[in-house]
């Protein structure tokens, strides 16, 4: 079994999803992975049931068995935490043993039995949070819908609702469908993701399929990829303003390629190696960032290289000074658009 | 400290505009006459009557408003701006017209009437009519406004833990938006209580203490208005000021 969406389209302002196809497999952890105003808040309301598509379908998912958690949580401020997490209960009308014995336990799972009796708005981020993953919990949804719920938390509590959702997804046998702009998390909980951008999917796969081969330019520098460059390529060399590169292709009328920065080695002479790229260049900026580093090179393009913070401390690199960048050719991924 | 004590000044000045008329009506009479005015069947009964009509007329908006007001805040429409500004209407308009333009529907010779055959004006139930058309702007207003800061998001929640789209505004949007409903009510019940022009029109009998005042202030002059004036006012200050310490709560 799974959750199918077939060619959804659905028009929202000025904004549209368009030919949203997607297999959602049964028990999986489903990341969609797009930058905020990709729709993906809008998919999560579709495949709830709570919008209706212009066109197209979604199959396979029972909407009276979902929990959709959002980014602000929507707590219900006039109920405590305890009928906050009964309410789906109540609307099924469980007798009030079962409903007290369930939400406890919920409760228990998720360390707030000590809130219970509190306010919604006597409680902290972290807090609410855990309450409105317990009040999806209680009606044990066979489909989780997460919009972004970790975006409004610190570092900290992010990491922990992280394992929360992990644990969650361990030991049950429901699908998750997460949505998120943020890589770190689509990476350490999805088994599958899509990347979502300006309301299309555009490439779909694991996790480390898609982050080591976007699909084109596009998702590349969504993923992040900080050197991507395009021009004519003519046997096996792209051709850019200024220097041309060995790439993996032998001839194109115009392509894009992009080198990830930790991909890229420096050196302060050229580097005897089977690597075909070798280029010398001005340091023209260095940026330390929490745990590595990342040196701006003057290749004839601009050319970032990330090193660790210990080799940068070992090498002592000084704005101004020429290095070698050096790269394999396998390296290169290329895209024709 | 400037700020506070420009801001307080400012405030004091308008306080005192409506206090002092206030403080100096209540003063007028002494507390024996006002007693013996109590006990006259004509005050009492005017003044149970002013109450009560416009409380029927605070629960048939109740009824109607809040519906109409939800939906103003929740969905776009066209012509929505025509039918906000309709609903201000009544707060506008001299309340003499508005009592001719009721009459025109609810009198003697209008089509309700020749329908139904019921006559109404000069009843109670005119009074409520009167006092519903020129007080129901407040409390759909203010329900429009509590409605607007409640995202809709609550709803949907609700939706997907299984209530169904009654379910989920009776028992999250509605008791969310309860305080706007209380203070939207009172609103309209206490511009009900006052209300003259339209009621004037559409009954002068059974008399409304708006109508007592204004009948004893024409006949028998300022001396004989006063401690009926002096009890309306009591009765109105007290009742509010008992609702907004309720409100809080």
């Amino acid at each position: 079994m799974s959750i199918e969406l077939k060619g959804i389209n659905k028009g929202f302002g000025n904004f549209e999803l368009s030919g949203i196809d997607l297999k959602i497999d049964t028990g999986d952890f489903f990341v969609i992975l797009g930058p905020s105003g990709a729709g993906k808040t809008l998919i999560l309301e579709i495949i709830a049931g709570l919008i209706k598509p212009d066109r197209g379908m979604v199959t396979g998912i029972d909407t009276g068995k979902i929990g959709l958690i959002y980014q602000d949580f929507w707590l219900f401020p006039h109920l405590n935490v305890f009928n906050n997490i009964a309410y789906g209960l109540k609307i099924r009308k469980w007798e009030k043993k079962e409903m007290s014995k369930t939400v406890t336990e919920v409760a228990l799972k998720l360390d707030i039995t000590h809130l219970l009796n509190r306010k919604i708005d006597h409680l902290s981020g972290g807090e609410k949070q855990r309450v409105a993953i317990a009040r999806a919990m209680a009606i044990s949804p066979e489909v989780y819908l997460f919009d972004e719920p970790t975006s409004s938390l610190d570092r900290n509590l992010r990491l922990k609702t992280r394992k929360i959702f992990m644990d969650l997804h361990r030991d049950t046998d429901s699908t998750f469908i997460h949505v998120t702009h943020d890589f770190e998390e689509a990476l350490s909980l999805a088994d599958r993701l899509a990347i979502l951008l300006k309301g299309r999917i555009v490439q779909c796969g694991k996790p480390d399929e898609v982050f080591n081969h976007p699909k084109n330019k596009e998702v590349a520098d969504f993923l992040g990829y900080r050197n991507v460059f395009g021009g004519v390529v003519e046997d096996h060399f792209i051709q850019l303003e200024k220097l041309s590169i060995q790439v993996p292709l032998l001839k194109a009328a115009f392509a894009y390629i992009a080198i990830r920065s930790d991909d890229i080695i420096i050196s302060r002479s050229r580097i005897d190696s089977s690597a075909r790229n070798s280029f010398c260049g001005r340091v023209e900026n260095i940026f330390k960032k929490s745990t590595v580093v990342e040196v701006v090179l003057d290749i004839g393009e601009m050319l970032v290289v990330e090193i660790t913070r210990k080799s940068s401390e070992e090498m002592d690199i000084k704005c101004g000074e020429n290095l070698w960048a050096t790269f394999k050719v396998s390296a290169i991924k290329v895209f024709k658009h | 400290m400037k700020f506070k004590i420009i801001f307080s000044f400012l405030g004091v000045i308008l306080i005192l505009f409506i206090g002092i008329p206030v403080i100096k009506i209540l003063f007028s009479t002494d507390l024996p006459k006002l007693v013996e005015t109590t006990l006259e069947p004509e005050v009492y009964s005017s003044i149970i009557l002013t109450l009560r009509a416009s409380l029927w007329a605070t629960m048939a908006a109740l009824l109607t408003g809040i519906p109409l007001a939800y939906l103003l805040a929740r969905k776009q429409f066209k012509g929505k701006k025509i039918l906000e500004g309709l609903i201000d209407l009544p707060v506008i308009i001299p309340h003499t017209a508005a009592g001719i333009a009721l009459l025109e529907v609810w009198g003697r010779h209008s089509l309700f009437s020749k329908i139904s055959g019921a006559q109404i004006i000069g009843t109670e139930i005119a009074i409520s009519i009167g006092m519903f058309f020129v007080s129901v702007p407040f409390l759909v207003n203010a329900v429009k406004s509590g409605f607007k800061l409640i995202d809709e998001k609550y709803e949907k929640t609700a939706i997907t833990l299984g209530a169904s789209k009654w379910k989920a505004f009776f028992s999250v949007s509605l008791p969310m938006v309860k305080k706007s409903i209380f203070s939207g009510s009172i609103m309209m019940w206490g511009r009900g209580i006052s209300e003259f022009g339209a009621v004037v029109i559409l009954a002068y009998h059974p008399m409304t203490a708006s109508v007592l005042i204004f009948e004893r202030f024409q006949n028998f002059g300022l001396k004989y208005a006063l401690p009926v004036t002096v009890l309306l006012i009591l009765i109105s200050l007290v009742v509010f000021v008992f609702m907004r310490i309720f409100e809080d709560k």
